[in-house]
């Protein structure tokens, strides 16, 4: 049985917790509204772009590498998302175990991963996993320039014939307090679903021509859906870290009431032999 | 009616469906001037200065612009560009910053496109900022 003494410093130590993931807490709440003021404005420009390819490829005379979505032969290149810190529930977890359960399905010469964020790249790398690279560093600064840069490296290895597709495991923000992982294929473009209005029905002018148009909105295309994810993947983060930090603090809120119970249990079963102790002495003389 | 004008960026929507009078862009082969009933077109624009004319209030907005498309159809304009920042955001300061940076890098450096492109961003910005005054 624990003396007073003890309790009390567990209560303190608790109470000091309860305080750091309280602010913990609070840090993430106003991280989240800025990233999740980034999703929102950066859709109307993803879908513009979208449905701009769309009609540009519907055009008979054009092809495009980036859209030949004939099937599959080479090699994978898998691009996983996760957190540089801890902290944050089952946000790295559950991309981690996406990502075992992947690989155990296809044989190590398949396919290659980047990691993205350092958590996935320090689970896996005592896993032996076919890892290319690693990218740190990302939650701080989610601009595009970042993602401009990878997807222009991924793009360089795709179109050199190093891989036939490039996928990306990231976590989709649902809401503040739910995430999913999402595996979703990047690269052949697909372009199913959205408007069937086309360029071929008016009579456009195109400057410069169609071909080289289309290649340059492909490349930004993608470099827009890299710059999404990442930017899902941090509101994600984000979300999970508040909703795991209010379940640490809400649980210390009980361990503590349960503490000063015991304690003040403890004080008093103290107060009382003490009173007995007195009494029968007192009856003794 | 005269046009409806979109301009967004992956950072932000600026206008949607704005009534304008015309749209003057920077396009591939040098400014163009987009009034109502323009044949439908698409085109790459370069860096600089966007400029437009509400319709009905006459009052005419200005924002630098770098790289992007436009698509013109049913005297709908819509504008993807790269960065766009409005005259009103601009900071002339920083912007003059830039621009000497750039001039400086620009006489020894290995990516000469990198900074050249930087110089004519800091000059459409600076041209923006500078519609402000008068």
């Amino acid at each position: 049985m624990a003396n007073l003494k003890d309790l009390r410093a567990k209560i303190s130590s608790t109470k000091k917790t309860q305080q750091t993931t309280r602010a913990m807490k609070m840090v993430s709440a106003a991280k989240l509204r800025r990233a999740q003021d980034s999703v929102v404005n950066a859709r109307p420009y993803a879908l513009k772009l979208r449905s701009f390819i769309q009609k540009l490829a519907s055009c008979p005379e054009v092809s495009h590498p980036l859209l030949d979505s004939s099937p599959i032969k080479g090699k994978t290149l898998l691009l996983v998302l996760t957190s540089d810190r801890g902290l944050c529930g089952g946000f790295n977890s559950g991309i981690n175990k996406y990502t075992v359960q992947y690989a155990s399905q296809k044989s190590k010469n398949d396919f290659d991963v980047i990691f993205l964020g350092k958590r996935g790249a320090d689970f896996f790398r005592k896993r032996d996993f076919p890892t290319i690279d690693e990218i740190h560093g990302l939650a701080k600064t989610i601009s595009f320039d970042v993602a401009q840069e990878i997807s222009e490296r991924v793009l360089k290895s795709y179109l050199g014939g190093e891989y036939s597709e490039v996928r990306i495991i990231y976590n989709e923000f649902k809401s503040a307090i739910s995430q999913e992982v999402i595996d979703e294929r990047l690269l052949p473009v697909s372009l199913e679903g959205g408007s069937n209005e086309d360029y071929t029905s008016t009579d456009f002018i195109f400057e410069p021509s169609i071909q080289s148009m289309l290649d340059e909105l492909l490349r930004k295309h993608f470099a827009i859906q890299v710059f999404r994810c990442l930017q899902e993947s941090v509101a994600s983060e984000h979300g999970a870290r508040m909703s795991a930090m209010e379940n640490a603090t809400k649980n210390a809120g009980e361990m503590i009431s349960s503490l000063t119970l015991n304690y003040n249990k403890l004080r008093q079963a103290k107060i009382t032999t003490e009173l007995i102790e007195i009494t029968s002495g007192a009856e003794a003389l | 009616m005269g046009l409806e004008l979109t301009l967004v960026t992956p950072r932000k929507k600026i206008v949607t469906d704005l009534p304008v009078k015309n749209v003057k862009v920077p396009g591939f082969r040098g400014e163009l001037d987009i009034l109502e009933g323009h044949a439908a077109l698409v085109t790459t624009l370069s860096t600089g200065v966007l400029e437009y004319k509400e319709f009905g209030t006459e009052k005419v907005g200005h924002a630098a612009i770098s790289w992007g498309y436009v698509e013109v159809i049913d005297d709908k304009v819509t504008i993807l560009a790269e960065t766009a920042e409005t005259a009103e955001e601009i900071d002339l300061k920083r912007a003059n910053i830039a621009l000497e940076g750039a001039r400086e890098r620009m006489k020894n450096t290995q990516d000469l496109l990198r900074e050249q492109r930087k110089f004519e961003r800091a000059q459409a910005r600076i041209e923006a900022a500078q519609t402000r005054k008068h």
